[in-house]
């Protein structure tokens, strides 16, 4: 048995019934185009599967009501009687003159008087002329009487009639077999029983709409942030790295006193810095490497400098807060590894008592690094600056003058953007103090740098907004782009 | 950050070079443009260098750095006969002052907004909001020779400047703005310092007021300054940066006497102070080779002086305290754009953290998963980490004069930060499946305890704890290869009896259940939520003390 095609399938569905079916009435049962259906039916016709014949339809237009039945209707309703005047007033002539003559050849009417004549009623049937006419304004079926009175209106040009041919198909009793043939032949979709039955084999899956939209899905999916991180990290890793990772709560000795910044600057003051209610260090007191940065405030100690001639106090260091830049883990580790060549970094969160705005947030990332090593000086700050960044897709940096307590010197780190069309701040950069690498045992220079991340990120995800980055928004969350385009 | 704002044309005429170079050339000093418009800028400057704290002090850097004028700035300060006496009884309150006389002086208005503006910075920075070194400005043609620096009773009144009645010092401490703001500086001595002339007027109440027969307006010729201090040498310093500044804005500046009960002292004090030059410092640091006389000229760029093996450093200097930060003058006016870029290779490979590499691995499968990853605030606030589940608050970390009540607590689970999530989402497709791998925090007595968990959340008509419990099992087995078993208990986030304790060899790192309606209410959420929380930390040890060694 031939296989049908889609089109001729649909057809023949269509036609499944048995009636008699037009192409427009085809086109709307099986849901394709006329044209598709009339190619179909040729096809279908060759095979024998249909056959077709031609209908003649009538159609009739009414102009206008006989004059002899509006003029019986008139006198009907006026009492039976009426003056030529009277009439004259409601008909034209024309209907006039036509009316009466049909109404007193069938005797409908009689006209009474000489000079002032009136009609009247005389009481003979007419009301099967009133339902003759009914039936053909309807398009009803017509009787004999009906088909002699349509002749009659049709020469009067009351009705016009109007003949046009259309072509029907019907299914064969062929097309039936082929058609319930297909049905067993079409497979649904696959089962275990079918693949493990073999009863596939010689069927064919039924087509489907291979166009149609399918339902959505929302794979599970990283924080964006942490992507960026991640991001950040291999690329540190790949520039011989090794990550730190350390605690949120720190004591101010390791977030400010080691990082000389002395126990009265701004920077230390509740405003700026998340201290955390009455927990402190007890481990911290005026001895080892806390004695050593205590003399380096106090006095220089043997760093070569003049420190911050104040008394250092012991119970400022202990406070605990939380940390405030990462520079407080890369110099834990300087601590830690003590006098020789490293390199380490953090990313991380950092906290600052801040009020949230479009451009400021109490928690942020930080992507700290330090090099520790023999000969390193400004240039090796920029020429690893410069291929960090080109590796996170910012294509130029310069560094310009600005200040940190515990670099010296302090360079603020400008990246050139093409999507913000020109130079941006990334972060602060420079090389660590004696007064910082010295109490902790190092005397290699110590470049350092600590920019924040989401600067980077807003330019990669064309935010304007830092709290978009953290507002947690599933519907951006499920939706972003992965690849999402350009620098940063 | 300390800001100025300087008019565009002024500075141009001052530093006497075109607007367009100095706009350009001003971050290579240091500073760093807010805002620029057709006729001023506005620049913030760091605190370490509170000499730019006026125009005519940011000009003194431009003309060195662009070549204009470099070496030393030159100061005269000629003999002056003022004297003023300082009460001994003072020692315990406010024992230093430190003054000046400028004479000849034609103040424009911009002259006196720049000084107000230099002085309000000195305030805050230097001065440490007055507790240090704070400023008297005065005319002096108005005052009667000699001046007294004296010890005074709470009782003791005069008219503070913006007020329009003589009023006592207590008063003044306990009404005026100024007397809130810093009359704890010298509270509870019950002698107070004010500075008094020879006819009686009161010049000032240091820290807290100046009086009101002294104000500064444009007729004003002579300015007579004060600056007093708990720390001698901040005071001299201070003053030294309001003399230069009166020095450049056209001041004669002349000495005054300052007659302690033991010694007399003269200021101000402008010669500029020396340091060695240490070369090799100079060199580690920029790594350049200079010649005798490339230093000379890269340090006379930074306004500083060479001469045989002494550097002369300008008297308002307070930054410079080991040859590192000469070091740095001479890169700055050897140029930082100049500077050549070297890549330093690494000697070795680089090595990621273990215990980063396994959140990063949690992570990693739950998304795969395919659960939604979020990231919240560790700070938070009372009523979504306690209040919406009425709970204990014991445990529960708060800072200190958070500036918003969003961030005044450290959250010590991520349940809350997870169901604010969801709350936020309302509007967003279910079913929602999300988690977050974040930190932690809770007082252990007087310490604290800080570590990781993994919390999970799933919101949908159906969620139910028997699929929060399959995440938890494929987690457990599959990424974590732990044997664990869920006991019934009690939590303050879950219904009862839709709640378990998770156990991993005996111990309880974690919760699992269906969240109790009563917080879905208080967080406006309304569809079911089931999910867990894990201590990750606690994973991490118990796998690394099992052998996982190969």
């Amino acid at each position: 048995m031939a296989t049908l095609h889609p089109l001729e399938r649909k057809v023949l569905e269509s036609l499944s019934n048995r009636e008699w079916k037009d192409v427009r009435s085809l086109s709307i049962s099986s849901g394709l185009k006329e044209d598709q259906v009339r190619r179909a039916v040729e096809w279908l016709l060759q095979k024998g599967f249909v056959e077709k014949h031609e209908v003649k339809h009538t159609q009739m237009q009414i102009k206008d009501k006989p004059a002899e039945l509006k003029l019986v209707e008139i006198l009907k309703s006026s009492g039976g009687t009426l003056s030529l005047e009277q009439l004259r007033s409601v008909l034209s002539q024309e209907e006039l003159s036509a009316g009466m003559g049909k109404a007193r050849a069938n005797k409908w009417i009689e006209v009474k008087g000489d000079g002032e004549a009136s009609v009247r009623l005389t009481g003979t049937d007419y009301s099967i002329y009133f339902s003759s006419f009914e039936r053909i304004s309807a398009g009803k079926e017509l009787s004999a009487f009906d088909l002699k009175y349509l002749e009659d209106l049709s020469r009067r040009g009351l009705v016009q009639i109007k003949e046009h041919r259309s072509i029907e198909y019907r299914i064969t009793e062929h097309g039936l077999a082929a058609l319930s043939s297909q049905h067993e032949e079409y497979l649904e979709g696959l089962t275990a029983e079918l693949l493990a039955s073999g009863a596939w084999k010689g069927k064919r899956l039924r087509p489907i709409d291979v166009k149609a939209d399918a339902p959505r899905f929302y794979p599970g999916r990283r924080h964006p942030v942490r992507e960026f991180i991640s991001e950040v990290r291999d690329v540190y890793i790949s520039m011989g790295f090794t990550e730190l990772h350390g605690g949120s709560i720190q004591p101010a000795f390791w977030n400010f006193d080691a990082l000389f910044i002395p126990q009265d600057h701004p920077a230390r003051e509740m405003q700026d810095t998340f201290y955390l209610e009455d927990l402190q260090d007890e481990a911290i007191r005026r001895e080892g490497v806390y004695e050593r940065v205590a003399l380096t405030h106090e006095n220089g100690w043997v760093t070569g400098g003049t420190g911050w001639g104040y008394r250092w106090d012991v119970n400022q260091a202990k406070k605990l807060l939380l940390r405030t830049h990462n520079t407080v883990l890369t110099v834990k580790a300087l601590h830690e590894y003590g006098n020789r060549e490293l390199r380490v970094f953090a990313i991380s969160k950092v906290y600052r008592n801040e009020s949230l705005d479009y451009k400021h947030l109490a928690e942020f990332h930080q992507m700290d690094g330090i090099i520790a090593g023999k000969n390193l000086n400004i240039k090796h700050l920029v020429g690893f600056l410069k291929e960090f960044y080109r590796k996170l897709g910012i294509k130029d940096v310069k560094l310009w003058p600005t200040y940190f307590p515990y670099t010296e010197p302090s360079l603020q780190i400008m990246g050139y953007s093409e999507k913000a069309g020109g130079w941006i701040e990334l972060g602060g950069s420079g090389i660590f103090r004696p007064e910082v690498t010295i109490p902790l045992g190092v005397d290699l220079p110590v470049l350092a740098w600590g920019p924040a991340i989401e600067r980077l990120m807003l330019l990669r995800y064309n935010l304007n907004d830092i709290r978009e980055l953290y507002s947690n928004d599933i519907g951006w969350l499920r939706r972003r782009r992965q690849f999402a385009s350009g620098e940063g | 950050m300390p800001v100025v704002k300087a008019d565009l044309e002024r500075l141009a005429r001052i530093v006497g070079a075109e607007k367009r170079e100095i706009v350009e050339r001003i971050p290579y000093v240091g500073l760093d443009i807010e805002e620029l418009t057709e006729s001023y800028i506005r620049v913030e400057y760091s605190p370490n260098r509170p000499d730019f704290g006026s125009d005519v002090g940011i000009a003194r850097a431009l003309k060195g750095i662009m070549g204009i004028e470099k070496g030393l700035p030159k100061y005269r300060v000629e003999k002056g006969n003022l004297k003023v006496e300082v009460d001994p009884k003072l020692h315990e309150v406010r024992p230093y002052i430190a003054c000046v006389l400028a004479e000849s002086l034609s103040l424009g208005e911009e002259d006196i907004r720049q000084l107000i503006s230099l002085q309000e910075d000195l305030h805050q920075g230097l001065g440490r909001k007055r507790a240090r070194a704070a400023i008297g400005l005065h005319d002096f043609s108005r005052l009667a020779q000699p001046i007294y620096y004296r010890a005074a009773e709470p009782d003791y009144s005069f008219q503070p400047l913006g007020y329009e009645r003589k009023m006592s010092i207590s008063e003044i401490i306990e009404k005026t703005e100024q007397g809130k703001l810093y009359g704890n500086l010298i509270k509870g001595k019950n002698t107070f310092p004010v500075l008094e002339d020879s006819a009686g007027n009161t010049l000032s109440m240091p820290p807290v007021i100046n009086g009101s027969v002294t104000k500064l307006t444009v007729e004003t010729k002579e300015v007579f300054v004060d600056v007093t201090s708990t720390d001698k040498k901040t005071g001299e310093q201070v003053l030294n940066i309001i003399a230069t500044t009166l020095h450049d804005m056209g001041g004669r500046l002349k000495s005054v006497k300052i007659v302690y009960s033991n010694s007399t002292e003269v200021t101000p004090r402008l010669k500029p102070f020396t340091a060695n030059l240490e070369k090799n410092v100079v060199e580690r640091l920029t790594g350049l080779k200079l010649s005798k006389r490339d230093l000379a000229e890269y340090l006379s760029r930074s306004r500083l002086e060479l001469r045989g093996n002494r550097v002369y450093i300008p008297c308002y200097r307070v930054d410079i305290m080991h040859p590192v930060d000469i070091a740095e003058e001479v890169a700055l006016g050897y140029g930082i754009e100049k500077f050549d870029a070297i890549y330093p290779p690494p000697n070795s490979p680089g090595e990621r953290n273990k215990f980063e590499s396994f959140l990063e691995s949690v992570s990693n499968f739950m998304a795969m998963s395919g659960l939604l990853e979020v990231m919240e605030y560790e700070l938070t606030d009372e009523k979504s980490l306690i209040g919406n589940f009425s709970r204990e608050d014991s445990g529960i970390i708060r800072v200190m004069n958070p500036k918003s009540i969003e961030h005044s607590l450290l959250r010590d689970s991520l349940i809350p930060s997870l169901l604010s999530v969801l709350s936020r989402n309302l509007k967003e497709e279910y079913p929602q499946r999300i988690y977050e791998v974040g930190r932690v925090f809770s007082r252990k007595g007087n310490t604290f305890d800080e570590h990781w968990n993994l919390c999970m959340m799933l919101s949908h008509s159906k969620a139910s704890y028997s699929e929060a419990k399959s995440y938890l099992a494929s987690f457990l087995n599959t990424c974590i290869g732990i044997k664990t078993s869920t006991e019934p208990s009690s939590h303050w986030a879950f219904s009862e009896g839709r709640t378990a304790s998770i156990l991993v060899s005996e111990r309880e790192t974690g919760v699992i259940g269906e969240v109790k309606p009563e917080a879905l209410e208080c967080f406006g959420i309304y569809t079911p939520v089931s999910g867990f929380e894990i201590n990750l930390t606690m994973l991490y040890n118990m796998l690394n003390n099992s052998s996982h060694s190969i």
